[in-house]
């Protein structure tokens, strides 16, 4: 029984307050300024003041809390990953996870559904069991399972995707999850918000001060500050703040799309990817199938919808749901994704002192939000690169020591 | 988008293979120049000189493209003299 | 009991025939014309569905999709619209997300829970205890969803349409109609769109009681129709506005996509509601929605009214209520001043009652709907003096207190748009270039004004276009608002709505802001408001004003939601068309299916993976057809792989830099392999050059590869400015590759070539005819057999391929498939690219340094190795051998090399060789476990440790002689 929402009952004045303040100006001075109030940057700054007690932290956004990739992903939440330190990595995030809600004191509708990577060739097998051999060696819970295996978690699948990519087996991950991604920021900010954390809305990043190798301040459309460090969580737009500081990354943005269909009542259980298929879909709390497919073949700054997208991404779902023809697609949109040449990340100390990077997110980006978040902290407060992102330096590019993470992004690139 | 020899034509006849870049000089560049022409990227918003293929006719060809607005301000052959 | 009036002057429905349908198993009936809604209301049906949230009875608002009320289950057809689906003979319909049907529906309880719901309740419980958030997620994904899938819907293939134009015009109402007749009388093509089953828009239904509005539409109708340059297309909505003006056009049938040269948005407004305690009662409705039943399909909305306004268009409204038998109580205005119109006049003349600066504070329930407005005076902050109440009976209330722009499409193609305060709408300030907007969406109110805006706008487009000369039209934007600039009201005991879809409330708004929600984004995104099937045609406007109130600031300040597409819901059907499968079969594909093949894709190609033998299992068969070509003689169909043909004085200098060997010192008529990599080092693809000229070769690449490489070529070149002809022939050429110590005996005989082993020695390439079909054949090791890779013209692949088997069947030949092949190439150690590399493969990783030749002056690839040969190495391919085991002992591909509980590696390649009688495979090592000899373990199925052997490679034939020399032939 939610005893917790009698207390709506009694009271005449709605008992709630702000999640996270308005503040009317800029201080002038902060130990570490974020840059972007999405789940990542937020997550850094609630780490930061909850484990490291820095507290006197501005999180600057140029739009508004969660606006950027964290409130247009798929939302999906895995650990399945290729490499060990990406598997060690995303199963820290699903162990932090877990415990979210819970930390936050906020519904986040984190739901374990089960996660099936569908395997149409051979070599689709293949690639399959060798992640699930990692994982599994890691103590991840990850397998390779048969067809039969996928019809008994989905019944109503054409395992046969319309005759034309029958579905040879899959990787299945018990521990794959969706959540509800707006909240998620928002429990974070207000995690951070409560601790003393100053978000600030409507602030845009437009030059950061650097004097003999370290970074002393940032400059924002509301004013200027001075600080020491400066972490860097924006996404998409991380080649524009990195050139503020003449750091080249091998980032290239491309537009990520999804799209909705209208709710209807529940029928789909776990998250299907496939990537013979391009697809991935997971039925959300509100009934709505939420679906994705691959990025944009082209480089470009926008959110921008195309009809091309819909149109294949439906026709790629009605090979494996045939039955779905009469469903219908309510809303298209898109976010920017920055990839990297070896699927992972790009993360910690950079040659510049006091300049943190959260970036590469790609498409994988939502499912790492606590792990970055914490990762991060522990970098930005130590001034050294935590463990588990040792992997993910951006001097690997350099040293001609890339991740091997390609196969296990979901969807084809 | 314009292919210079066959006219204008849907976008989706199109096949994008990034921004043109100079190779360095591979005998006499260091290997951190070298490194960062293979891996490195010009990935802030901007006008840029791309490589394009029209997949019909398979021609490739170079096009201006603001990167933000999504506008194709003009395309020819390499290695021509863009009109403007 | 029926709502249906006599017949109406330009009634869209058909009295000669009636349509039986069911609703909530309840037989009932209309017309043809009528859609289900209308159907309902004339069967005097006030409850027509239950709200998403609290499940209260819902009637008609809108009457035209700007709401979901109205969302059914028709069979398998889920949220279908009530009020804009065309009625059907046999429908048997449910309203959508009720628990036992409307009118008995259990989960109505929720509404008398609701204040134990507000706005983001779900997110202040259910999380703990942790345990039970499954459960309470069961039941929310239960109430949330809406309409029903049924499993048995076939795959629906609906075939797309394109098509041009000149000057799209989405719209047909009197703006619309305008601007397509200005742009088409200049010359211009005009295709003009309007969803309604037929054009007219407003004009059709905003009479006033008056026919005269009728008779203007009927002649702007009969000029559009018998206009050569107008195409009309009704019942089709523009569901969005892409790039290039590509628009998509749904209709019921199929979705047309469209390219416009200019896009003329004429698509009007969406009456707003007013926020009143139980605004939602069946019997409250926006008064176009009264307008549109009473003139489109004859229905009678309500027996008696009281009208809301704050225009001049609840006074037409409330003459054609009268004018149609309903008995208006009195005429309600926000406004205090008198208004002057003609319509109001007439309505005071008629002796309706008319309160002004007067709201309406609640409406009474009796029975499933409205039993009563009660009004108050409106005091001059906005508020509702609630201490004078004054109680009029009536079944209906209707709104008529503003609009809110249609302007999706305009939004979608980037038009800037700025609050206006005079009109009190959101109105375009620049639009891009090609796209127009016209009448009430522009903020043009008057009819004559929006009959001229749509001139305006026509005359733009063609001007545009080229067809005239500009000439300038005035737009008269209104000068009086239509809209009111607060129509919200705040009651105890809420329950007054400002999103019908999510069941959103005044207060939910409020206490949104005081959370900390107070920008528009996050307020949607919180609250859900505009998130719902209607995506806020209702909602948003009102949405924006509340937040505005909120923050103190005008609504052009606190601004919008982006706009996405679509504009209504789209079909998943009519999106995927048909469905486009390329398949790509060999020119042989008849034999194989003759001969039994179970074909595997191989990228968009069809390949025998092994060919069928009754009473055999595939392993059985496959270890056959490998014993065949080990043994005697075997065929298979290598036509999948990348066939290309390069020549000119630089082909060889071409060559040089794409590959890491050397070819400018190959021999004419001989073979080589070729190895590709990447800028970064990394392997993409192989094959094997043959020069057949001094500026001559033909080489292949991959099967999944050869467009990539062709393409790749054909750019470098593009940069290098090389003379060399490039020629993809992959779907040119089928090849074969007959292979075995019998090869030789069976091709003797079908060719005048020489086949001796000094006439024509391994890796030797040779043009000549086979079987009267000109060929080139390769004498490659890739099976490690004598063997013969031939190429010929795809026409002649069958003559050449049934004349070797015919040849062949003396010594047993046998079609070989993938696997066989796979097996074959792995007794001789050979890496397939993709299976034995990946995507950080470089040839030191892979053992493959011998095929680079790092001296070469450039090759694609060289200056990464230099690089990374300074580094250590991270991994080694070998090969391994495995104690005799049985195949479910043996590990797979893929499973890991482990050592020292850390992982060193996996297996790429593994299996039984029927000729060592024992496992052998590739495997990725680390380093220090690369040493012949050398033992590791490899983690097989269940955690099992199995150990392997470093072995040589090849493992069989070592010295390749089988290859090279053909010991056994018989002939010479």
């Amino acid at each position: 029984m939610p005893f917790r929402l009698l207390r709506f009952a009694g009271a005449s004045r709605y008992p709630e307050g702000r999640m996270f303040r308005a503040h009317e100006t800029l201080r002038p001075a902060y130990d570490v300024v974020v840059i972007g109030a999405g789940g990542h940057g937020l997550a850094a700054a609630y780490y930061l003041a909850r484990d490291h007690g820095i507290k006197n932290i501005a999180v600057l956004e140029k739009g508004y809390i969660g606006g950027g990739n964290t409130g247009r992903n798929t939302t999906i939440i895995r650990s399945n990953y290729l490499t060990p330190e990406g598997v060690a990595f995303y199963d820290e995030s699903v162990r932090l996870w877990k415990d979210l809600a819970a930390d936050f004191d906020l519904n986040l509708f984190y739901s374990t559904r089960g996660h099936f990577t569908l395997a149409h060739t051979d070599s689709a097998v293949r690639t399959m069991r060798w992640r699930a051999e990692v994982n599994k060696h890691l103590g991840v819970d990850s397998e390779l399972v048969g067809p039969e295996d996928v019809e008994k978690a989905c019944p109503q699948i054409d395992l046969s995707c319309g005759g034309h990519a029958p579905i040879l087996g899959a990787l299945y991950h018990a521990p794959g999850a969706i959540a509800r991604h707006d909240a998620v920021a928002w429990g974070y900010g207000r995690g951070a918000d409560r601790r003393g954390v100053e978000i600030h809305q409507k602030t845009e990043v437009l030059g950061i001060d650097v004097r003999d190798g370290r970074v002393t301040g940032v400059r924002t459309s509301r004013g200027n500050i001075s600080t020491p460090k400066v972490l860097c969580a924006v996404a998409g737009s991380t080649p524009r703040i990195t050139n503020m500081v003449d750091i080249r990354t091998p980032i290239y943005i491309h537009p990520l799309q999804a799209m909705v269909t209208e709710p209807m009542k529940p029928w789909l259980d776990p998250i299907l990817v496939s990537g013979s298929l391009h697809i991935y879909v997971s039925q959300s709390a509100r009934g709505e199938l939420v679906m994705g497919a691959s990025l944009d073949p082209y480089e470009l700054h926008s959110t921008r919808s195309t009809l091309d997208f819909v149109e294949g991404l439906a026709a790629h779902m009605l090979d494996m749901f045939p039955f779905l023809s009469h469903a219908k697609i309510n809303r298209q949109w898109a976010g920017m994704a920055d990839m990297t040449p070896d699927f992972a990340p790009i993360m910690g100390k950079t040659p510049l002192e006091g300049f943190y990077l959260d970036s590469g997110w790609g498409t994988w980006g939502f499912k790492a939000t606590p792990v970055s978040g914490k990762t991060m902290a522990y970098t930005v407060a130590n001034d050294r690169d935590h463990p588990l992102i040792e992997g993910f330096r951006l001097s690997r590019f350099a040293e001609y020591e890339l991740t091997g993470e390609k196969g296990a992004a979901s969807v084809g690139h | 988008m314009r292919c210079p020899i066959n006219g204008l034509r849907p976008v989706s006849e199109f096949q994008y293979a990034g921004e043109i870049r100079p190779m360095p000089d591979p005998d006499t560049c260091s290997d951190a120049q070298w490194a960062d022409y293979v891996f490195n990227r010009n990935g802030a918003p901007g006008t840029k000189k791309e490589w394009w293929l029209h997949i019909a006719s398979g021609i490739w060809f170079v096009a201006e493209r603001d990167t933000a607005a999504d506008k194709v301000l003009n395309t020819y052959l390499y290695g021509e003299v863009p009109q403007s | 009991m029926s709502n249906r009036l006599p017949p109406v002057a330009g009634e869209w429905i058909d009295r000669a025939v009636r349509i039986d349908f069911q609703f909530e198993a309840e037989p009932l009936h209309g017309l043809a014309g009528d859609t289900i809604t209308s159907a309902l209301s004339a069967s005097a049906v006030k409850a027509i569905g239950r709200s998403f949230k609290y499940h209260r009875l819902r009637g008609v608002l809108s009457l035209a999709n700007h709401d979901v009320n109205a969302l059914l289950q028709d069979g398998p057809e889920l949220n279908v619209r009530g009020d804009v689906a065309p009625l059907r003979n046999g429908m048997r319909l449910a309203s959508v997300n009720t628990f036992g049907g409307v009118r008995y529906d259990r989960a109505r309880i929720l509404d008398k829970f609701a204040k134990l719901l507000p706005v983001g309740f779900y997110y202040k419980a259910f999380h703990t205890p942790r345990a039970l958030f499954p459960f309470w997620e069961r039941v929310f994904r239960r109430l949330t969803g809406l309409g029903a899938l049924d499993f048995s819907t076939p795959h629906i293939r609906t075939p797309k349409r394109y098509d041009f134009c000149e000057v799209l015009v989405i719209g047909a109402g009197p703006s619309g109609l305008s601007a397509a007749l200005a742009a088409a009388d200049a010359g211009a093509e005009v295709v003009i769109v309007d969803e309604n089953a037929r054009i007219g828009g407003s004009l059709g239904y905003q009479r006033g009681g008056l026919e005269a509005s009728a008779g203007a539409l009927r002649e702007l109708a009969d000029r559009i129709l018998l206009h050569p340059n107008i195409s009309v297309r009704t019942g089709t909505f523009a569901a969005g506005y892409y790039a290039d003006h590509w628009v998509p056009l749904v209709d019921i049938k199929r979705m047309t996509k469209m390219r416009a040269r200019a896009v003329i948005v004429a698509s009007g407004v969406f009456e707003q509601p007013a926020v009143f305690h139980n605004n939602d009662l069946p019997g409250v409705m926006l008064a176009s929605a009264a307008q549109r039943l009473i003139y489109r399909y004859a229905v009678k909305p309500i027996q008696s009214a009281v009208v809301l306004t704050a225009n001049e268009d609840g006074y037409v409204a409330a003459l054609d209520l009268l004018a149609n038998g309903v008995k208006v109580e009195a005429v309600v205005d926000l406004r205090n001043a008198t208004d002057s119109s003609d319509a109001a006049t007439r309505l005071e003349q008629a002796g309706v009652r008319i309160h002004r600066g007067k709201g309406i504070y609640e409406a009474r329930a009796k029975g499933d709907g409205v039993g009563a407005a009660v009004i108050c005076p409106l005091r001059a902050d906005g508020v509702l003096d609630d201490e004078q109440q004054q109680t009029i009976l009536c079944d209906g209330i209707l709104m008529s207190v503003g609009y809110a722009p249609a302007a999706a499409l305009l939004y979608q193609a980037g038009a800037a748009m700025r609050f206006d305060e005079t009109v009190q709408q959101f109105l375009p300030q620049t639009l891009p270039e090609g796209v127009l907007a016209a009448g009430r969406v522009n903020g043009v109110y008057a009819l004559d004004d929006r009959i001229l805006d749509g001139r305006r706008a026509g005359n733009e487009a063609a001007t545009m276009l080229g067809y005239m000369a500009p000439a300038a039209l005035p737009v008269a934007r209104a000068a009086i608002s239509p809209s009111h600039p607060y129509p919200v009201f705040d009651h105890p005991a809420a329950k007054n709505f400002v999103d019908f879809d999510e069941d959103l409330q005044l207060k939910d708004f409020f206490n949104a802001a005081q959370e900390g929600f107070d920008n528009i984004e996050l307020l949607k995104r919180y609250t859900t408001v505009g998130m719902g099937p209607s995506q806020g045609k209702h909602s948003n406007m009102n949405a924006i004003r509340i937040l505005a109130k909120i923050l103190g600031r005008a609504p052009g300040e606190v601004g919008s939601t982006t706009s996405r597409p679509f504009f209504h819901p789209v079909a998943m059907s009519h999106l995927a068309g048909r469905g486009f499968h390329p398949l790509r079969l060999s020119p042989l594909h008849s034999r194989h299916e003759k001969d039994g093949a179970v074909f595997m894709q191989a990228g968009v190609w069809l390949r025998p993976e092994y060919y069928r033998q009754r009473g055999k299992l595939k392993q059985e068969i496959v270890r056959e057809e490998t014993m065949a070509v080990r043994k005697s003689v075997g065929i298979i169909d290598v036509g999948t792989l990348g066939k290309m043909e390069i020549s000119g004085p630089d082909a060889a200098a071409f060559l040089e830099r794409l590959y890491t060997g050397r070819f400018a010192n190959l021999k004419v008529s001989m073979t080589r392999y070729a190895l590709m990599l990447d800028e970064s080092g990394v392997i993409i693809d192989d094959g094997v050059v043959a020069r057949l000229g001094e500026e001559r070769f033909y080489f292949t690449t991959t099967t999944t590869g050869s467009a990539n490489v062709y393409r790749e070529m054909t750019r470098l070149n593009t940069m290098w400015g090389m003379k060399v002809g490039i020629v993809n022939a992959t779907g040119a050429y089928a090849a074969m590759n007959l292979a075995g110590p019998r090869s030789r005996d069976v091709l003797a005989g079908l060719t005048n070539l020489e086949l001796a082993d000094d006439a024509f020695p391994y890796l030797a390439v040779r043009e000549a005819e086979v079987a009267g079909v000109p060929a080139r054949l390769m004498r490659v090791g890739f099976v490690g057999e004598l063997g013969y890779e031939i190429h010929v013209p795809a026409d002649g692949a069958c003559a050449v391929w049934d004349a070797l088997t015919q040849a062949g069947r003396v010594n047993g030949i046998r079609p070989f498939g993938v696997e066989a092949q796979r097996l074959l190439r792995l007794e001789k150690g050979h890496i397939i690219i993709g299976q034995d590399t990946d995507g950080l493969t470089t040839p030191f990783d892979a053992s493959s340094e011998w095929a680079v030749k790092m001296d070469k002056p450039y090759f694609i690839g060289q200056r990464s190795l230099k690089i990374i040969q300074r580094k250590t190495p991270r991994t080694k391919l070998v090969g391994f051998m495995l104690d005799a085991m049985g195949e479910n002992e043996a590990p797979k591909e893929c499973h890991l090399v482990i050592s020292d509980g850390n992982i060193a590696g996996r297996v790429t390649s593994i299996a039984f060789s029927p000729s060592l009688e024992r496992h052998v495979g590739l495997a990725f090592v680390a380093p220090e476990l690369a040493a012949e000899g050398g033992r590791f373990f490899i983690r097989a199925d269940g955690g099992r440790m199995v150990q392997a052997a470093v072995a040589k490679i090849p493992f069989y034939d070592p010295a390749g002689q089988r290859q090279k020399e053909a010991k056994d032939s018989q002939a010479a």
